[in-house]
């Protein structure tokens, strides 16, 4: 395959380009899953020109104002992970970016590229979802926003259209007492795809009482999304182990609902139940 | 004496060129003008080729030469009925149909696409006990049925009927093993050039065992073994895995270099690499065994099938070793063991560090384990009670602790078990289980007895040159090959040893198949043991020569020259002395001695008869016991190895460090081997082609290992040295799998222990 390589200097030209040679034209930031497609020939016939958009200092930062953390497309997980401002406000973030692969891909893959492969096993997902993550994306003339959970389609497709390039992920601050947990199950300790993960979030009042409920499971659905009628079975309550079980049970009939009996669920089903009920009493604090 | 150079954790020789890079592995060699060869595989598992249209790709601008089988000009069928190319039927996805040889890898690889071949599909044969039974299916259909050629290899010790009889418990039990990679970091190169001086071909690449790919190559290329040379390069590991594929590689790229009269080089990609080299053989073991009610091993009887794939160059060899060491490190005095190696449309069976002993082990480490279960007995007492022990004959009859070939196994369990705090660490586990109900401790033991160098398998001679220069610098040549195992510092250390002079001044060049004698593959953990004495014997020679001359420089008689830390004087007068260097100066230049010497080893045949198996197998044997600790979360699956201590007797270290190292290595792979390690075929496809599905263990899997050399006298190999190689692999597995019955009370026979096979008990596939 013969490629043009390009390397905009600025995210405008960026923009340009993707109008340009709409439909012939491919992004390479960190290149840690467009590398894998390249060498294994999977890349669209149709693909004349790889755009570089690694360099693009505008795409790279962290920031925060009053009420959001706001990240760069490009920033790369270790720098996410490693960054004070997502520790304060969302560590769980911080500890699936840092579960990812090994240093060197933490190192090349970005935030960004995490979302747009739209993996259903992605790791920064179900941190980002239930941070109710957003997605700005940009094209030459417009800019919106999609919240994270529309953002995906079925695995490896997502919402992004050919001209549309994803510039910034932004969440609310959570308040300062949430606590949160993030747990990845893997073959083996290191460099390894998400057999199931899941994120949680939550907040209880001063009298124990669930305020606030963020359930996100991984590599469980065709596409990462919050288990909603999971998280009611808990909200407003106090949690028990009662509860929890019974919420642990609610996730694993959930998959088998959304994703049918595979030759995994035989695995799956009980084990993301009990990774459920782990997350949950122990970020809940329930003896 | 005092050794001086050995038995010393010295720096490699070849350091200084690894860790700055100068060292040169196959894919960096390049010659001028040279093509890039690339092959195209099958599409099938098993079906006969119609049509190859090679239209299209040889119009592509860059492609310069493209082979099939019609092709090649010699035979067409190397050993182990590996074929250069795939003529009539493809018998596994990794069969070469066609090669292009083009001006660039990228025009190559677009070449190879442009190539269609029209296939008819034929049903694969995938199961090794289908194609045992069913002999009117056959991957070959000139042989009666689809066991391989050779590869029954049987034991019979005893009375088998007789001893069951005896027998108070009889247990039945099955193990199942994968196919494993040997997975080295560098994938398969070579290089062929037309030879620049004379008729013939130069090979350069990644090869093990460089004069079985000249001997094949001779044949393929219709070629006088002289006129192939094989130079093997900086070598990124092999455990085994460098030889078929190579042999190929080697094949395809000559007849190309041939043809176009230019320099050939084939780089495997990973895929190439996984789909075409050879795997360890998946075995089916069959046991059965007979025991008194204190423990007493009675009997034991054993089927053994081993998984060959379409070809086959192994099991003839793999096969015999497994069937000398099925029972194990025990004294059993009534034996029936058979070994079959099977064809069938798979990827295919070769080596991999250990050649049966990681599935043999696997299969008589956790069968005694059972058997100790059964009797409620500990696994540390019947190992005791049955291991053995002087005096006692081995499955081929062998009679142990002969001839000063010590047998240790006893003492060697026994201080493992000690160091690895086993029986309070029993208790301590059970404890913890009856606390935890999810989460759950366990310990296993498993121990081993190998048998060292090729033994009956083959004549196990080596040979190795010595070259003094002018200056005293030292030139070694070994016909073995320097794979990363650490061999050249070995022999390094056993030549300087053997001279009496410092390490610094050797210096090594890769085997070269045109400059010195075939000394036979690099395996059997038999570098050391092997090579070593052809060392020792080249370096008697030569200090034979400078004694000679010495004795006449000092003016006494040769048997009180002693030359030692490169001094050389006379025995109880030593400032009657002459400098080493002096004394290479006057050897050559007054005296005109030659100070090139080649050392050659040959041990001779070990007697075996094929009717029984019986006779003494191996010269010498090494011993080995682990102990290891893991984790289990019962719920998830996750087992984590806490930690492993482990004792082997491989003989005086020539280098403790590395020893260590080799050790520690074959502990991890062995560790891969019972965790994660495996195959998926899927109808004869691969569904595993690289490391993203295929998981060896990361840093992260690493437990706390602690290894424990013991040396317990023996004089056979160099310098009181044996094997070490491939001992370190084989405990892991079946300790493994112990340790998870002990904190589950769950047994698994199959192994890896992966996520599903821990918390389901069966492995569940895509």
């Amino acid at each position: 395959m013969d490629f043009d390589f390009l390397q905009p200097t600025d995210l405008d030209e960026v923009c340009k380009l993707l109008n340009e040679y709409k439909g012939k034209v491919k992004i390479i930031s960190g290149g840690t899953d467009f590398m894998i497609d390249l060498h294994k020939d999977e890349l669209s016939p149709e693909i004349e020109y790889i755009i570089d958009v690694s360099n693009l200092r505008d795409l790279n930062y962290i920031k925060e104002d009053d009420n959001k953390i706001i990240i760069g497309a490009g920033t790369t997980h270790n720098e996410i992970a490693n960054n004070p401002i997502v520790n304060k406000w969302a560590p769980v973030l911080a500890k699936a970016t840092n579960s990812i692969g090994s240093p060197q891909i933490r190192n090349r893959g970005t935030l960004a590229g995490n979302i747009v492969t739209a993996s259903p096993a992605a790791d920064s997902v179900p941190a980002l979802l239930v941070l109710n993550g957003k997605v700005k994306i940009k094209t030459s003339s417009t800019t919106k926003e999609i919240p994270l959970e529309d953002f995906f389609i079925k695995p490896y497709q997502s919402k992004i259209n050919q001209d549309e390039l994803i510039v910034e992920i932004s969440f609310k601050k959570p308040p300062m007492e949430c606590k949160s947990g993030f747990k990845k199950l893997t073959r083996r300790k290191a460099v390894d795809k998400a057999r199931l993960n899941i994120a949680v979030l939550a907040l209880q009042n001063n009298i124990d009482e669930i305020e606030i409920l963020r359930i996100a499971p991984g590599s469980i659905t065709p596409t990462p999304e919050r288990f909603e009628k999971t998280e009611n079975i808990l909200l407003n309550k106090r949690p028990t182990k009662e509860l929890i079980k019974k919420a642990a049970e609610q996730v694993s009939s959930t998959m088998i609902e959304k994703s049918g009996y595979r030759w995994s669920t035989e695995y799956k089903k009980p084990v993301i139940k009990t990774m459920t009920r782990r997350i949950l009493t122990r970020v809940l604090e329930v003896e | 004496m005092k050794a001086d150079v050995i038995n010393k954790s010295s720096n490699r020789v070849d350091g200084y060129e690894k860790v700055t890079g100068k060292a040169k592995f196959g894919a960096d060699i390049n010659f001028g003008n040279q093509l890039y060869a690339k092959t195209v595989y099958s599409e099938y598992p098993r079906a006969k080729i119609k049509k190859i249209k090679l239209n299209k790709a040889k119009k592509l601008d860059g492609v310069v030469e493209i082979i099939t089988a019609e092709d090649v000009p010699g035979t067409n069928e190397m050993f182990g009925r590996f074929p250069v190319l795939a003529a009539e039927e493809v018998k596994y996805v990794g069969d070469g149909i066609a090669v292009v040889a083009a001006e660039s890898q990228e025009i190559a690889k677009k070449a190879v696409k442009l190539i269609v071949v029209e296939y008819e599909e034929i049903e694969p044969i995938l199961d090794m006990k289908k194609a045992v039974k069913d002999t009117k299916e056959l991957v070959h259909s000139d042989k009666e049925d689809n066991i391989i050629e050779h590869s029954h290899h049987l034991m019979r010790k005893g009375d088998i009927e007789k001893g069951f009889k005896g027998a108070d418990v009889i247990l039945e039990r099955t193990y199942y093993t994968p196919f494993v990679d040997q997975a080295y970091i560098e994938p398969e190169v070579v290089i062929s050039i037309p030879d620049p001086y004379r008729k013939g071909i130069e090979i350069h690449g990644s090869i093990q065992n460089p004069y079985s790919v000249q001997e094949n190559i001779a044949k393929v290329m219709d070629h006088k073994i002289s006129e192939v040379k094989v130079i093997h390069s900086t070598i990124g590991g092999s455990f085994g895995g460098k030889d078929e594929s190579v042999m190929m590689m080697a094949a395809r790229t000559s007849i190309l270099a041939e043809r176009t009269k230019r320099p050939v080089k084939m780089v495997l990609t990973r895929e190439e690499s996984m789909t075409e080299s050879c795997k360890r053989h998946p075995y089916e073991m069959n046991y059965k065994i007979g025991a008194k009610k204190d423990g007493t091993i009675v009997a034991i009887q054993d089927e053994v099938y081993t998984q060959g794939g379409p070809y086959n160059n192994k099991a003839m060899f793999a096969n015999w070793r497994g069937s000398v060491h099925a029972t194990g490190p025990y004294q059993v005095d009534n034996v029936k063991t058979d070994y079959y190696g099977v064809y069938t449309n798979t990827i295919y069976g070769g080596a991999y560090r250990g050649f049966s002993a990681p599935q043999t082990v696997f299969g008589i480490e956790s069968l005694i384990d059972e058997l100790a279960e059964e009797l409620n007995m500990s696994p540390k007492e019947i190992r005791l009670k049955n291991c053995l022990k002087p005096g006692d004959t081995f499955a081929t009859g062998q009679k142990m602790g002969k001839d000063n070939i010590p047998i240790p196994l006893k003492e060697i369990i026994k201080e493992v078990c000690e160091k690895a705090d086993y029986e309070k660490k029993v208790k301590k586990f059970k404890e913890y289980n009856k606390k935890h109900s999810e989460i759950k401790k366990g310990i296993g033991i498993s121990c081993t007895l190998r048998g060292a160098g090729l033994g009956g398998e083959g004549i196990d001679t080596a040979g190795a040159t010595i070259t003094i220069d002018k200056d005293g610098s030292i030139t070694l040549i070994s016909d073995l090959t320097e794979m990363g195992q650490g061999m050249r510092t070995a022999h390094a250390q056993i030549a300087a040893e053997t001279l009496g002079v410092s390490l610094e001044r050797l210096s090594f060049i890769n085997t070269d198949t045109s400059i010195i004698m075939d000394g036979g593959p690099t395996v059997a953990s038999r570098g050391t043991l092997a090579g070593g004495q052809a060392v020792i014997a080249a370096g008697k020679k030569l200090k034979d020569r400078l004694k000679k001359v010495a004795a006449e420089k000092l003016n006494c008689d040769k048997e009180v020259i002693i030359i030692k830390n490169d001094q050389v004087y006379e025995y109880d007068n030593v400032n009657n002395m002459i400098d080493f260097d002096e004394l290479i100066g006057v050897c050559i230049a007054e005296k005109g001695i030659s100070l090139s010497a080649q050392g050659w080893y040959n041990p001779g045949p070990e007697e075996l008869s094929e009717e029984t198996g019986q006779g003494n197998a191996y010269p010498t044997y090494v011993y080995g016991c682990a102990v290891t600790e893991i984790i289990v979360d019962t719920k998830t699956g996750e087992v984590g190895v806490e930690k492993i201590i482990a004792g082997y007797d491989i003989g005086t270290p020539i280098n403790p460090q590395q020893v260590k190292g080799q050790l520690y290595g074959g502990i991890l792979q062995g560790l891969g081997y019972g965790l994660m390690e495996e195959f998926e075929q899927k109808e004869g496809y691969l569904k595993t082609d690289n490391f993203d599905d295929y998981l060896i263990p990361s840093i992260k899997d690493i437990p706390d290992i602690n290894v424990i050399l013991f040396d317990f006298e023996d004089d056979f190999g160099p310098y009181g040295a044996k094997s070490v190689g491939e001992l370190g692999i084989e405990l892991v597995a079946p300790s493994l799998v112990n340790a998870f019955k002990n904190a589950t009370n769950n047994r698994i026979r199959e192994i890896p222990l992966n996520l599903e096979r821990a918390s389901l008990g069966k492995n569940l596939s895509k």
